[in-house]
């Protein structure tokens, strides 16, 4: 029989034999199937709700009786996002963004209700997602198993044997590597069901595809890592001291580490701070509630030369419309270069946050985790962005309505009665501009081509702790 | 090693609240600028009500170098005006997502759930080393009593961890001025914690097994109360007391606002009157648009959302409170609570620092009303003593 795998049998006999391995295996199998099921159902919840909310926000728009089209401008209208399938894994940044916008004139508004604010504080771990179990617990329970593999032949005194036998050190820690390889085999298992089940709710194949091949990658690397201090390190409480030790400083310390880092390196100024700088240039641009704003001159010279007439009265169009219409489009363009500089700035700060994958390999995979299932920041981002051009839209659709549709004097003697007032409004059909609004995940290629980055430095992890196996095993001596 | 966790998490604390510090009094001179601009050009108190922002804040507190808490992912700065307060306090203005995501390195967290893990680690082979060198038992005979043994061993090791832990601590609240009681406070929950650790070490040892099956067992605890516990009261809590959708207060208000527009206009004067008896005689609307009906049916706005948004603050704190007793169970939850408790960013000091804003945004309208019911003539002098936001009220 093939001697690595007989190596591993007998590995895998002694870890059933152990209650301590067989314990801590099957609790985490409990806490992975719990938390998986838990994610699962509520994550279904809020997209079904999310997905009903959007609906009635568009039905409730569209059921406005007939009213002064700037009334709808500042009556607004809501932007919601739902989870994408693979968040029944990994929820990612999605709790703390919030998931809901609302969308008005003259105003960027920031995404609300975010599920932490309101959340039991429990310390920093109390989150528990199917996603951070594989991140944090599994690489545990795997030193728990590995950590003295090559040990225990070495004290008991079995190496000498074997390798008198002939069998070398290389042949030899490629069974223990096909043993540990089987263990983290059977724990994609779960992963795998999850990512095949969001693949029915709608998912890409080939972003479930590599969710779970990013995970396997990981937790290969940690299997490495661990059979390579089993190797080279000769007493069995050290090893497993030393490489608890790096899971302290790989899964807890440097990520958060990180985080500090890289908000020091990078100041993002928050929204407040930016608005206020913002505000000083958009009180240049004119108010565009007051048609009679100097800021307007200008336009009002060119439109009335481009209809060729002498005073606003005479205008074809309203000329409170059109100014409307003007001011926003200016006022979008400034929302937007500060709201662009500071996304530029956020994702400056979480490229960085993603180069400290060098330091750990939790990193990288939780990056390329949250990159993978669309609940990532640049994600965020992209409804941002998108929220923005409803927004737009259907704010310049009925600008442009006040222009065409409502007569200039109407409009200017609307506050003087309520019959004038009745007088000053145009008809319901015009709520029609609104465009529906789903949000969906990226495509699976862009969601890949952006996770290339932490994934290629989990493959560099896996190259050089590899090596350090086959090294360290063509050395293997008694 | 602690030594230099500790030194990091620290400094990085202290660079932080500063930034905060430096980041609001920035915002309190641009805050001011900027509505002496809005109201340089106003001709009314509508206008003048409409165009000025006002800026209210939490300042991080002295010791809030040392917790970060809540301040990552719940906003401690807004602006506001005199519109429907609930369409503008639910604004998070947080920073980069994933930071909260992830959470800082602060000393919190060191303190709560890193140093558990090193006095695991210098512990757990403290008597079985001895075991396994076959000394064990002579050291035992020889030295009369276990205790004399083993206590001056364990106690040297758990004592320089806790003094290297606090060192830096106590430095960083020389330079932020911390309270000595905040200090005294942190370092006894920081020594308790230690405490609580080294017992458990100390019964975990007292099994004859070998040395990686107690480190094994001591992980294993370590994990159950560093995570699992307070994962499972956490699904628990926050299943037992739900949460209004906060989208459900913004539309209602919303709807609220908006419907008024095209009610007859005692429906939104009568039950304005009803909170504020005292406009009653002025309260009749005779033209097609006057602010004050149009502040009225902000205030209504309000109004109407309110049981929604107490039922919204009420729960947050209950879960707050249960979360606290279920925190008795997890040594890690609760001395990251108890440092974000008294470094005043946990969710109580959140909850308050809104109850500031409504108190504020109160004051405003106690300002307002009395100049926009009786119509008294516009006087931008007055406007001078509009009233400012204190954090410390």
């Amino acid at each position: 029989m093939n001697s690595p795998i007989r190596i591993a049998r007998e590995e895998w006999r002694l870890w059933l034999r152990s209650k301590v391995v067989v314990a801590a295996a099957l609790i985490i199998a409990v806490l992975l199937a719990a938390t998986s099921v838990l994610t699962i159902n509520r994550i279904a919840d809020e997209q079904a709700q999310r997905l009903e909310q959007q609906v009635a926000a568009e039905q409730t728009f569209f059921a406005q009786p007939d009213r002064h089209p700037h009334r709808m401008v500042h009556y607004g209208h809501y932007a919601f996002r739902p989870p994408p399938p693979l968040a029944i894994f990994e929820p990612g940044v999605d709790a703390v963004t919030g998931q809901s916008i609302f969308l008005e004139g003259h105003r960027q508004n920031s995404a609300m209700f975010a599920d932490t604010k309101a959340a039991a504080d429990l310390g920093g771990f109390a989150a528990l997602t199917p996603a951070s179990l594989y991140q944090l617990l599994l690489p545990l329970l795997l030193i728990v198993l590995g950590h003295a593999m090559f040990l225990r032949e070495r004290e008991s005194g079995t190496l000498a044997v074997l390798l008198a036998q002939g069998s070398s050190g290389t042949r030899l820690a490629l069974g223990k590597a096909t043993a540990l390889l089987s263990v983290i085999a059977i724990f994609m298992i779960p992963l795998m069901v999850v990512a095949a089940y969001s693949v029915v709710l709608g998912e890409s194949a080939l972003a479930a595809t590599s969710l779970v091949a990013g995970y396997f990658l990981y937790l290969c690397v940690w299997g490495a890592i661990i059979l390579a201090a089993s190797i080279l390190i000769r007493q069995r409480a050290v090893s497993l001291g030393a490489l608890v030790f790096v899971w302290l400083f790989a899964a807890l310390i440097v990520p958060r580490f990180a985080i500090n880092a890289s908000s020091a390196a990078i100041d993002a100024p928050s929204k407040i701070e930016s608005d206020l700088v913002m505000l000083a240039e958009q009180r240049k641009l004119g108010d565009g509630h007051n048609a009679a704003d100097p800021a307007f001159e200008q336009l009002q010279a060119q439109v009335l030369e481009q209809y060729d007439v002498e005073t606003i009265e005479e205008l074809p169009i309203n000329w409170r419309g059109v100014v409307a219409t003007y001011s926003e489009a200016e006022l979008t363009d400034l929302l937007n270069r500060f709201a662009e500089n500071r996304m530029s700035l956020e994702a400056g700060q979480s490229r960085l946050f993603d180069l400290f994958g060098l330091a750990s390999p939790t990193i990288a995979i939780a990056s390329s985790s949250r990159t993978l299932a669309a609940t990532d920041l640049a994600t965020h981002h992209r409804f941002l962005r998108e929220s923005e051009d409803l927004r737009f839209d259907f704010v310049q659709a009925l600008n442009q309505a006040h222009a065409t549709d409502l007569d200039y004097t109407l409009d200017m003697n609307r506050n003087n009665d309520a019959a004038s007032a009745e007088a000053a409004r145009i008809n319901a059909a015009s709520w029609q501009v609104l465009d529906e609004f789903r949000f969906q995940p990226d495509d699976a290629g862009d969601r890949l081509a952006r996770a290339a980055l932490p994934l290629g430095i989990l493959l560099l992890w896996l190259v050089i702790a590899g090596g350090t196996v086959v090294w360290a095993a063509r050395k293997v001596r008694v | 090693m602690a030594f230099l966790l500790s030194v990091i998490a620290v400094s990085f604390g202290i660079a932080e609240t500063r930034e905060q510090r430096a980041t609001i009094a920035t915002l309190i001179e641009e805050d001011a600028a900027d509505r002496a601009n809005a109201l340089s050009i106003q001709e009314d108190w509508g206008g003048a009500a409409y165009y000025a922002f006002h800026l209210t804040y939490e300042p991080p507190s002295d010791f809030a170098f040392a917790a970060m808490g809540q301040r990552d992912t719940a906003p401690w700065k807004h602006r506001i005006k005199m519109l429907a307060l609930e369409g503008q306090i639910h604004e998070a203005d947080t920073r980069n997502a994933d930071f909260g995501l992830v959470g800082r390195f602060d000393f919190a967290f060191l303190a709560a759930a890193v140093a558990p893990l090193l006095l695991i680690l210098l512990l757990y082979d403290l008597r079985a080393s001895e075991r396994t060198a076959r000394r064990h038992d002579l050291l035992v005979a020889t030295a009369g009593s276990p205790q004399s043994l083993w206590l001056p061993r364990a106690s040297l090791r758990v004592f320089s961890l806790a003094a290297l832990l606090l060192l830096p601590l106590w430095i960083g609240a020389t330079i932020e001025g911390t309270s000595l009681g905040v200090t005294l406070q942190a370092s006894a929950i920081v020594i308790g914690a230690l405490l609580v650790w080294w017992l458990i070490v100390e019964l975990v040892s007292r099994i004859d097994g070998s040395l990686s099956v107690l480190l094994t067992s001591l992980i294993g605890l370590w994990l159950a109360l560093a995570i699992i516990v307070p994962a499972i009261s956490k699904a628990a809590i926050e299943a037992a007391n739900p949460v209004p959708d906060g989208g459900e207060i913004l539309l209602l208000q919303r709807e609220t606002v908006n419907d008024a527009w095209d009610l007859p206009k005692e429906d939104t004067m009568d039950p304005f009157v009803e909170q504020y008896p005292e406009w009653r005689e002025n309260s009749v609307i005779e033209e097609g648009f006057e602010w004050k009906w149009y502040y009225a049916f902000q205030q209504v706005g309000d109004q109407a959302a309110a049981p929604l948004a107490n039922r919204y603050r009420q729960a947050r704190l209950e879960r707050n409170r249960q979360a606290g007793l279920a925190s008795l169970l997890s040594p890690t939850s609760f001395v990251e609570r108890s440092f974000k408790k008294i470094a005043r960013t946990d969710a109580t000091a959140m909850v308050a620092y809104e109850d500031r804003i409504r108190d504020f945004h109160e004051s405003l309208r106690q300002f307002h009303y009395p100049l926009m019911f009786p119509e008294v003539e516009y006087d931008a002098a007055r406007l001078e003593d509009l009233p400012q936001y204190d954090p410390s009220q």
